[in-house]
């Protein structure tokens, strides 16, 4: 399937690419569109204004996948509080990985193209969800 | 010189009132300038870009109408006011921290280190909404970190 986002990705783009490929899509490919009437016919479009997997109700495009493919797993709600406050900053949750992996993704986003990003970001975002797994089985930060 | 900045142009029903707060919270902790009833503005980024829009489906969801410009100031003086009104919210927050941050360091306890890391957490969120600025910055960051050595100092 193709998926459409806007251009310019940071943390809430790239985390929840990784979502739908790793998730919902294994084949999904992804395409980046300067303005909303740019996104392709067949294209499901991710973290624009007016479309159904983005912003609703205070909370971010990757919370929004989790709830509309009811992806049910405790690690990655844990990712979902972390992706949240990078990109919000309301200080919903407690959660001070958030700051980091936001300067990170930015400064990422900074040198290198969107279609590299999501190759680059994918392996974090796999050892973050195994980190958050084990933490999860552990009851306590795996070492 | 004029920079460009983002505006948000908004209206909302007057009842309820719960969207009407939540809004009003949610501009004021992105730090804009209110330039008038219903319309905000913040420096060009694609961060407050992004939170603007984000804003804007929410006014709309809201049973509200909401759109996003961008924009020029026309002349330098109209620029200077604006960045001046952003300057003095932020001066008097750093000023707030600068002032918590002597009560604490004057008072020496050391159930104190739970002010140092909430000063610095705040600190951190003030400067990155700080787009002018002021002199408080630095006034505020020494303030802490000397509230930060009075601690060590009382611990050793």
């Amino acid at each position: 399937m193709r998926w459409a986002t806007r251009a310019g990705i940071h943390v809430d783009r790239t985390a929840s690419a990784w979502l739908i490929r790793r998730f919902v899509d294994p084949d999904a490919e992804f395409t980046f569109v300067g303005d909303p009437d740019e996104v392709p016919e067949n294209a499901t479009p991710f973290d624009m204004r007016g479309v159904e997997l983005s912003h609703r109700g205070g909370e971010c495009t990757f919370e929004a996948i989790l709830r509309r493919y009811e992806l049910d797993d405790a690690a990655l709600s844990e990712i979902a509080q972390i992706v949240h406050e990078a990109d919000l900053e309301d200080e919903r949750y407690d959660v001070p990985e958030a700051r980091g992996l936001d300067v990170l993704i930015r400064g990422l986003s900074m040198v290198r193209p969107d279609e590299e990003m999501l190759e680059l970001t994918g392996p974090l975002y796999d050892g973050l969800y195994e980190y958050r797994r084990r933490a999860t089985m552990l009851g306590r930060e795996p070492s | 010189m004029a920079g460009r900045w983002v505006l948000l142009a908004y209206r909302l029903p007057r009842e309820p009132s719960a969207p009407r707060l939540a809004i009003w919270r949610r501009l004021k902790r992105l730090g804009v300038a209110q330039l008038g009833d219903g319309l905000a503005a913040l420096p060009l980024d694609s961060r407050n870009r992004e939170q603007l829009e984000w804003l804007a489906d929410e006014v709309i969801e809201a049973d509200g109408q909401a759109s996003i410009w961008i924009a020029e100031p026309a002349t330098a003086a109209q620029e200077r006011d604006l960045a001046a009104e952003l300057q003095g919210q932020i001066a008097s927050q750093y000023r707030a921290v600068a002032a918590e941050a002597r009560k604490a360091a004057a008072d020496g306890s050391r159930r104190h280190r739970r002010t140092l890391s909430r000063l610095r957490r705040e600190l951190g969120r003030i400067r990155r909404r700080d787009y002018f600025p002021p002199p408080e910055r630095d006034e505020a960051k020494r303030t802490v970190e000397a509230l930060a050595q009075r601690l060590e100092e009382a611990a050793a």
